[in-house]
C-alpha cells in the first residue's frame, strides 16, 4: 500500500484536486452529480485526452510536438473525404492511423535525424501540416459524413459507454502498457533524463525519439476520427490552438517538461480535471471568459506543486546523498 | 570547549567550529564537530565522500543557515543568513566547479553584485583598474576586459581567487580546487595558495589527493561518518596514518595488483592509424586477453577522443579497428555492444547513468533485449540481476530501487561498471574510473578491475593519477596532444619516466 502511494503519488494529488473541485461544483449545483453529466465529462475529455497521451510520450524524450493541432486537421479532412468518396469505415480509420503515422515520423526525423530543436521544428511544421490541411479541401468543409463510419468512432456500445469512450481508456490502458512495462517507454524516460547516457549505453536514441513522435500522431490521428464522428463534418480549420489543452493535460498529469518524467494515467486524470472545470463552470452558469483564467490557474498550480515537490525531493536526495 | 582555551590560543584562532551539529531529516551529516583553525594556517579537511567536509564549508560560507551550536570568526559569534553575508565579512570560496557568466568579461565577473557605481551607472574604469590590479597581484597572464569563454579551466580558477580578494577576503576555502586542473596548472596554484598564506589569508582546503595536501597544508582535521576525529600536524603524520583515520579501517588505498598479473599474448583489440582531423592522429596499438592498459598524459591528450572514437560515441577521420582479429564497423555506440565493448565514461553524472532511474534500470539499460520476454520488460529479471551486483559490489545502500543520483560517487562508479558487468563486455574501457571518489571506494574499484581481468576480460584504463597508472597497469600508452609518445612495460613504470613522455621532455 505504501508502495503504490509512493509510487502514484502524483496521481493520487491530481485524483484528490479533482475529487475537490466535483465537490465545490457538485454543492453548488447537484446536477453536476447526475450520471449523465459525469459521462459526459469522459465524453467531451476523449479528444483532448488523446491528443494529450501522444504528447506525453514526446515531452518525456525531453520534446514537444506543437504539430497536434494541424495533424489533427490533415487527417480529418483526408479521412473526411475517404469516407465521403465510398471508402469503408474501418479501411478508412486504418488509412487515418497511417497518415498520423507519417506526419509524427516527419517531425520525428527533423529533430532526432536534421537535429532541429523540438519547439522550432514543431513550430515550423505546424503551419506547413495546416496549409496542407486547407490545400486538401480547397477551404471547405467536408460534409455529410457517412453515418457507418460516425456509428464506428462515436457510436453506443454498451449502456451508456460509447465507443470513442472505449476507445479512449483502451489508448490509455495500451499507453500505459508501453511507457511501464516495454523497452521502447524505458529508453523514452532515459533519452528525455540523459540523452547521452543513453547513446552510450547502445541505445538507438534517434530511432526511439522518431517512433515516439510517430506515435503521437496515431493518438492525434485517433483523436481526429473521434471528432470528424462527433461532428459529421471535417473542417481544415479544426484543431487550431488545441496543442495548448493537451500540453496542460499533461503538465497537470505531472509530466515535466524537462523530460524524462511523465505518466499515461496523470496525463489520463489531467485531461479529466479539465474537462471536469469546464463543464462545472459551464453547469454552474460562470461566463465563458472566467473559464479561461480558472484552466490558466489550474495549469499554473499543478506546475508550482511540481516545483515545490522537486525542493522537497531535491532536500531528501541532498539528506541521502550525505547519508 | 570554547572556555577552556587560553587567551593567547584564542588571540591566534581564526575559525572556531563549536558542537556544530547539522541535522537533515533523518540524517545527521555533523555530529558535534569540535575543532578550530588558526590564523593565517593551511588547514585540510580531509575525509571520505559524504564524511560532512561540504557541509561544514556550506555551514561557514552561510549556504545553510540553520544549525546548532557555533561559529566563531576571530573570536566573534557569526551565523551568516547567505553566501553574500560571508562574502561581505571575508569569507571566500574556490569550489571544484567553477561558476561564471562566462559571457561577460572577466573583470565583471570578480566584481559581479558589487561594481564600483558613479551617479547610478557602474563606473567601468574603476572596476577594471582595481580588478587588473588583482589579476597583477596574482600573476595572472589575461586582464580584466578579457572574455571569460576564451579562457582555460584553470584561469577561471584564477577569476574565482581574485574575486576573494576582491573582497577582501580573510578566509578562502578550497573544495577540490585541482580536480580539473592539468599538473602544471596544479603546482602553479599550489604555489599560489603558498603565496595567499604568506599575506596572512586563513586558508581551509579539501581535496582527495593526499599529495597535496603534504605538498601545502600545515594541519589537517579528519571528519569520518560526520564526526571530528582528530587534528594533525602534517609534518608528523604518515600517508597511512592519514588514511587509516579517514576510512577508520585499514584499507590500502594505494593501487597495487594483489593478484598475480594474467595477460595473454592474445590480442583482443588492435587499433591501425586511427585518426581524426586536428584531434588525434596516427593512434596503433594492441590490447591483450587479461591486460589492464593504460592511457597517460597531461589533460588535453586526446586520450578521452580515441576511446570515444574507439567505442563508436564520436566519428573518425581514417584508420581500423580490428576485433578478436576481425575488421570492425564501429559507427555507434550500438555497434561497439555488438563487439563487446564497454565504456565507462569520464562524466558519471552526463554521461554514466540516467538521473531519474534507480540503480536496477540503470544497470540494466544496456542489455535490455536479455530483460524483455514477448516484448515487455521482465521487471524481476532487473531486479535479480541488481540484487547479484549489489552483492558482489558491496554496493551500498543495498536497495535496487534507491536512485543512482543519490548514491556517492564511488557507488555510482558501481552501478555504472555492473551495467557493463551486465553486458557480459569482454573489452572495457575506464575513463578516470576513480576521478572524484573517496580512497575507500577507489580500492574497491580496483579489485573489481583485478577481477575483470582475472576473469579473461580485458581492460583500457584512462587515468590522470599517476599512483593509479604505475600501481594498475600491466602496460601504459603515454600520449601528447593527440600522438602516442612511448609505451612502457610494467618494470619501466615510475613517474618521472611517465612524466617525460608526457611533457614531452
Amino acid at each position: 500500500m505504501k508502495g503504490f502511494v509512493k509510487r502514484f503519488s502524483r496521481e493520487l494529488e491530481v485524483v484528490a484536486a479533482l475529487a475537490v473541485i466535483m465537490i465545490v461544483f457538485g454543492m453548488i449545483q447537484p446536477i453536476y452529480f447526475s450520471p449523465s453529466n459525469l459521462l459526459d465529462i469522459l465524453d467531451q475529455s476523449v479528444i483532448n485526452g488523446l491528443l494529450a497521451i501522444g504528447m506525453t510520450l514526446v515531452i518525456i524524450t525531453g520534446g514537444i510536438d506543437l504539430t497536434v493541432g494541424s495533424t489533427l486537421a490533415i487527417v480529418i479532412v483526408s479521412v473526411g473525404n475517404f469516407t465521403v468518396m465510398g471508402l469503408r469505415p474501418l479501411p478508412a480509420v486504418l488509412a487515418g492511423v497511417a497518415i498520423g503515422f507519417v506526419l509524427g515520423l516527419v517531425n520525428g526525423v527533423l529533430v532526432a535525424k536534421m537535429r532541429l530543436q523540438p519547439f522550432v521544428a514543431t513550430l515550423g511544421m505546424m503551419s506547413v501540416y495546416r496549409g496542407v490541411a486547407y490545400l486538401i479541401t480547397g477551404g471547405w468543409p467536408v460534409l455529410n459524413i457517412p453515418q457507418t463510419f460516425r456509428d464506428l468512432m462515436d457510436g453506443d456500445v454498451v449502456g451508456s459507454l460509447s465507443s470513442s469512450m472505449i476507445l479512449f481508456l483502451a489508448v490509455t490502458a495500451v499507453a500505459y502498457i508501453l511507457l511501464k512495462h516495454t523497452k521502447f517507454g524505458t529508453y523514452l524516460y532515459a533519452i528525455g533524463s540523459n540523452e547521452e547516457a543513453t547513446r552510450l549505453s547502445g541505445v538507438n536514441v534517434d530511432k526511439n525519439k522518431i517512433l515516439a513522435y510517430a506515435v503521437c500522431g496515431v493518438t492525434v490521428a485517433l483523436a481526429a476520427m473521434v471528432m470528424l464522428a462527433k461532428l459529421g463534418t471535417g473542417e481544415p480549420a479544426a484543431g487550431a490552438s488545441y496543442e495548448t489543452n493537451a500540453i496542460a493535460a499533461a503538465a497537470i498529469g505531472g509530466t515535466s517538461l524537462a523530460g524524462g518524467k511523465g505518466s499515461i494515467v496523470g496525463t489520463f486524470l489531467g485531461a479529466i480535471l479539465l474537462q471536469a472545470l469546464k463543464v462545472g463552470l459551464v453547469v454552474c452558469g460562470v461566463d465563458t471568459f472566467w473559464q479561461y483564467i480558472a484552466t490558466g490557474l489550474i495549469i499554473v498550480f499543478a506546475v508550482y506543486v511540481d516545483v515545490i515537490q522537486g525542493k522537497l525531493a531535491a532536500m531528501r536526495l541532498n539528506k541521502k546523498a550525505k547519508a | 570547549m570554547a572556555g577552556l582555551l587560553k587567551r593567547d590560543e584564542l588571540m591566534s584562532i581564526m575559525i572556531h567550529f563549536s558542537n556544530i551539529t547539522k541535522q537533515f531529516p533523518g540524517n545527521k551529516a555533523l555530529d558535534d564537530v569540535d575543532f578550530s583553525v588558526e590564523k593565517g594556517e593551511i588547514h585540510a579537511l580531509l575525509g571520505e565522500n559524504g564524511a560532512g567536509k561540504s557541509t561544514l564549508l556550506n555551514i561557514l560560507h552561510g549556504i545553510y543557515p540553520d544549525y546548532d551550536g557555533e561559529v566563531e570568526i576571530d573570536g566573534s559569534k557569526v551565523n551568516f543568513k547567505n553566501a553574500n553575508d560571508a562574502i561581505e565579512y571575508g569569507i571566500a570560496k574556490v569550489h571544484q566547479e567553477v561558476n561564471l557568466v562566462t559571457e561577460l568579461t572577466v573583470g565583471q565577473n570578480i566584481a559581479l553584485g558589487y561594481e564600483p557605481a558613479k551617479k547610478g551607472l557602474i563606473d567601468y574604469e574603476a572596476m577594471y583598474e582595481k580588478t587588473d590590479g588583482i589579476l597583477e597581484k596574482l600573476g595572472c597572464r589575461f586582464r580584466s576586459r578579457d572574455r571569460v569563454n576564451s579562457l582555460s579551466t584553470g584561469e577561471m580558477q584564477m577569476i574565482l581567487i581574485a574575486k576573494a580578494l576582491f573582497h577582501n577576503a580573510r578566509i578562502i576555502s578550497f573544495d577540490e580546487p585541482t580536480s580539473a586542473l592539468t599538473d602544471r596548472e596544479v603546482d602553479r596554484l599550489l604555489q599560489l595558495i603558498m603565496e595567499l598564506k604568506a599575506q596572512g589569508i586563513t586558508i581551509l582546503y579539501i581535496t582527495h589527493r593526499l599529495d597535496e595536501v603534504y605538498a601545502i597544508a600545515d594541519r589537517a582535521s579528519i571528519l569520518r561518518d560526520g564526526k571530528y576525529i582528530c587534528t594533525l600536524q602534517i609534518k608528523e603524520t604518515k600517508k597511512d596514518e592519514l588514511i587509516r583515520h579517514m576510512v577508520g579501517r585499514d584499507v590500502s588505498a594505494y593501487a597495487v595488483r594483489n593478484q598475480e598479473l594474467c595477460s595473454s599474448e592474445e590480442v583482443v583489440l588492435k587499433v591501425e592509424s586511427l585518426c581524426k582531423n586536428g584531434v588525434f592522429e596516427d593512434i596503433s596499438f594492441e590490447l591483450h586477453r587479461g591486460e589492464i592498459l593504460s592511457f597517460a598524459g597531461l589533460v588535453g591528450s586526446k586520450r578521452t577522443d580515441v576511446m570515444r572514437a574507439i567505442f563508436g560515441a564520436d566519428s573518425y577521420t581514417s584508420g581500423s579497428v580490428y576485433i578478436h582479429g576481425k575488421k570492425a564497423e564501429i559507427r555507434t555506440p550500438k555497434d561497439a555492444l555488438r563487439y563487446s565493448l564497454g565504456l565507462i565514461p569520464e562524466n558519471r553524472k552526463t554521461q554514466g547513468f540516467v538521473k531519474n532511474f534507480n540503480n536496477a534500470v540503470n544497470m540494466a539499460l544496456a542489455s535490455m533485449d536479455r530483460f524483455c520476454s514477448r516484448g515487455f520488460v521482465n521487471e524481476k529479471k532487473i531486479l535479480e540481476n541488481c540484487m547479484y551486483y549489489t552483492g558482489e559490489m558491496n554496493l551500498h545502500p543495498a536497495d535496487p530501487e534507491y536512485l543512482t543520483e543519490a548514491l556517492s560517487g564511488g557507488n555510482a562508479q558501481k552501478v555504472i561498471i555492473a551495467k557493463w558487468m551486465t553486458t557480459d563486455a569482454d573489452i572495457i574501457i575506464f575513463d578516470e574510473p576513480t576521478k572524484g571518489i573517496d580512497v575507500g571506494a577507489k580500492a574497491e574499484i580496483y579489485r573489481l578491475m583485478e577481477e575483470l581481468v582475472a576473469r579473461g576480460k580485458s581492460i583500457i584504463m584512462v587515468s590522470s593519477e599517476l599512483p593509479e597508472v604505475i600501481g594498475m597497469s600491466d602496460r601504459v600508452i603515454v600520449m601528447r596532444e593527440g600522438r602516442i609518445m612511448g609505451e612502457l612495460g610494467r618494470k619501466e613504470l615510475n613517474e618521472e619516466i611517465i612524466m617525460k613522455f608526457a611533457m614531452g621532455g
